[in-house]
């Protein structure tokens, strides 16, 4: 039998010296955590403007003399909460759009109940969207509003656009599943198998508690051990306590998804993929991308994967728009909002890009040369072309 | 059945022989009481007339109440023991005691069976096992069970019910059906879930061994760490890729679903009898509310489109 040579000594000397690290660390953290901590998300100033049922519109209050003619309306996914736009001062793409002069508006979906059980796709997306863009034209002046959409309410926006072009005048689509054919992303796979019929005639909504638990059953071993231990092993650095904390708040505030919106989602996008393919119908009329005619901006995450680059890069050739771009991000789902790298390009980079299409249609540039289908990629890489620059 | 001789502890002989006992019995308790001939008997002195000429009426003296009764058991004791009243009594009575049986059949051959594929499954023990697959994912023990379950013991809940109670007692067995329906399948995807674990520690077994040879072994338990939840990390990846897992998953969702629509429905029973609203009833409430609402929308945008065309 091989003899092998195991430096047990220098192991056991190392716990040890592990053990006293993690004695004077527990003994901080008593500190931090018995302290006043600053955990509280969505700071930056709003008024709630208008209301339906559950559904809120939230209007920020500007920073400077607003740069553009048309308001930004964001659409938030029905699942987590639009908070996540902004979770604290200095890391808050709200706080960058209106840093950069953007009127905006965001859709605050609340928390669906039992009784929201029956509204789908047509209650959403004809109903309480277009009853907010219609409230928006009439307070604003404007005859169009800029869309930007972010996952389930990116799919919610190509929808919109589609059914009513005419209200739209830039399309903003961020990590935004529209191409459901494609064994990339767990969740892709998972919902090919899903009854959704079942779980909807059971339960009404879907329970957030299992979609959270679906979530992280993405990844168990880094989201329920890895995460946790990372945690403990940093919870004597207060500032790293709060931002845990306010991630935590965040992922973990999640509503109940109404039921007839689970079932649309998974049966007519994930198990038939019928919005890719202008075969979708909502409420008697179909989806037709070949409607969507406005410039379209298409960002997503490279190592997404909730929502794949897979399910994301279709949009830009399905649509009837002339001018559509893609840009591919080198970080995941919720890093495009959220990590400090993209804070710097992400907002920026969208208020950028609108500001250039704000102006009439004859200034707006046609960067495909006025031919469908050819969208311009960009790759942009954070980690390397983009440092911090703090 | 009917012939004691062949088996003197068989139910028939058992039969047979309590009654002839209970004859014998109620015979005793019969004579123990005189004839039915009162106008034979003579009233004693200081005997009320009207008691005396009441005991020759039947039933009209506890008595002799008992002493008819004992009467017809004998006459019915008598017709009992003929042999082919025997055997149709017998084969009534045995319904209950074969319906046990096949019960017990059931577990048995149950029991035979998981015993039969645990060995066959415990022979695999020790086999190797490849980093990062699960092509070969056994059949776990849940899964044995589920299966010996729906082949042999959903039958008993499904028994037709009858009578008043019939849908009350058909929910409460749909019940008890799918909470063992749910716990099988949790089981098997709970034990699928625990797989890339138990994978892990061999692969580090493995990997420790070769640092261990080469004398690369991290002094830093962090390493050990960080090695080990990469490893627990890419087993899952690739369990949750896998046919069997998807399909687990979705069963454990659907069962969930139905016992809790059984569960619900058992609780609406329950509740059926209280001044208190059932959800069903709110969500009736709901759906109603739900279509004035859109009902309301579309007049008024009907509405609004009339004002600007007119306008």
């Amino acid at each position: 039998m091989t003899q092998f040579k195991v430096p047990v000594d220098l192991i056991m000397s190392k716990m040890a010296e592990d053990a006293r690290q993690a004695h004077t660390r527990a003994q901080k953290a008593s500190e931090v955590l018995l302290d006043k901590l600053e955990t509280q998300l969505a700071q930056t100033p709003y008024d709630v403007v208008f209301q339906e049922d559950r559904v809120k519109l939230k209007h920020y209050k500007p920073k400077k003399k607003t740069a553009y003619k048309t308001p930004l309306l964001v659409v938030y996914a029905l699942i987590n909460r639009e908070t996540m736009l902004d979770l604290q001062p200095g890391r808050s793409v709200v706080e960058r759009f209106l840093e950069e002069g953007i009127d905006l508006y965001m859709i605050d979906w609340g928390y669906p109940t039992r009784n929201d059980r029956f509204q789908g796709f047509d209650d959403h997306i004809n109903g309480y969207m277009d009853t907010m863009v219609s409230y928006i034209c009439k307070e604003t002046g404007a005859k169009k509003v800029n869309l930007m959409g972010i996952c389930m309410g990116g799919a919610f926006s190509v929808m919109y656009s589609a059914l009513h072009p005419h209200r739209v005048k830039n399309l903003v689509t961020t990590v935004t599943p529209t191409n459901f054919d494609t064994d990339k992303g767990l969740l892709h796979i998972w919902m090919k198998n899903m009854d959704a019929d079942k779980v909807v005639d059971t339960y009404g909504n879907l329970s957030a508690d299992i979609m959270n638990f679906g979530f992280l059953m993405l990844n168990p071993a880094r989201l329920m051990i890895d995460k946790y231990l990372g945690f403990y092993e940093h919870m004597d650095k207060k500032q790293f306590v709060e931002n845990f904390v306010r991630m935590e708040k965040w992922i973990f505030d999640s509503p109940d998804l109404p039921g007839e919106v689970f079932r649309e989602f998974i049966k007519e996008c994930y198990q038939q993929n019928k919005l890719i393919q202008s075969r979708l119908e909502i409420g008697g009329k179909r989806v037709d991308l070949e409607k969507i005619t406005m410039p379209l901006l298409n960002i997503y995450g490279k190592f997404d994967h909730l929502v794949p680059p897979e399910a994301c890069d279709k949009l830009t050739t399905a649509v009837g728009s002339c001018d559509t771009k893609d840009i591919c991000l080198n970080t995941g789902h919720i890093g495009i909002y959220v990590s400090s790298k993209c804070q710097e390009l992400f907002a920026p980079e969208i208020a950028r890009w609108l500001k250039q299409r704000d102006g009439d249609l004859k200034n707006t540039p046609a960067p495909n040369n006025g031919k469908k289908g050819l969208a311009r990629t960009a790759v942009l890489d954070m980690t390397e072309n983009h440092p911090e620059k703090n | 059945m009917g012939n004691d001789t062949k088996d003197p502890f068989g139910l028939d002989a058992l039969m047979t022989n309590w009654t002839q006992s209970m004859n014998q019995a109620m015979a005793a308790m019969a004579g123990a009481w005189p004839e039915e001939k009162p106008e034979e008997k003579e009233p004693e002195k200081g005997q009320k007339e009207g008691k005396g000429a009441d005991t020759g009426k039947p039933g009209s003296d506890p008595a002799e109440t008992l002493a008819t009764a004992a009467r017809y058991w004998q006459t019915i004791g008598s017709a009992m023991l003929a042999p082919e009243t025997l055997a149709s009594v017998l084969k009534g009575a045995g319904t209950i005691p074969s319906l046990s049986m096949e019960f017990g059949q059931a577990v048995l051959s149950s029991l035979t069976e998981f015993q039969t594929r645990l060995a066959e499954n415990a022979v695999r023990l020790g086999e190797s096992v490849d980093a990062y697959t699960f092509d070969r994912l056994d059949e776990g023990m849940p899964q044995v069970w589920a299966d010996i379950y729906e082949k042999e013991f959903k039958k008993f809940f499904h028994i037709p019910q009858l009578g008043l109670t019939r849908e009350y007692q058909e929910r409460v067995n749909a019940l008890m059906d799918k909470y063992n329906l749910f716990q099988a399948d949790y089981a098997e995807f709970t034990r699928l879930c625990t797989l890339p674990f138990q994978r892990s520690v061999g692969v580090m077994q493995d990997k420790i061994s070769e640092m261990a040879a080469t004398g690369e072994l991290p002094e830093d338990s962090q390493a050990y760490y960080q090695m080990w939840i990469k490893v627990l990390e890419g087993h899952f990846m690739t369990l949750f890729q896998t046919p069997e897992y998807v399909s687990a998953l979705s069963k454990t969702i659907s069962s969930l679903a139905g016992f809790t629509e059984a569960r619900d429905a058992v609780l609406e029973d329950m509740m059926r009898g209280l001044p208190v609203a059932r959800q069903s009833d709110m969500d009736d409430l709901a759906r109603q509310v739900y279509e004035l609402k859109r009902k309301v929308r579309r007049l008024e945008g009907e509405l609004s489109r009339s004002k600007d065309s007119i306008t």
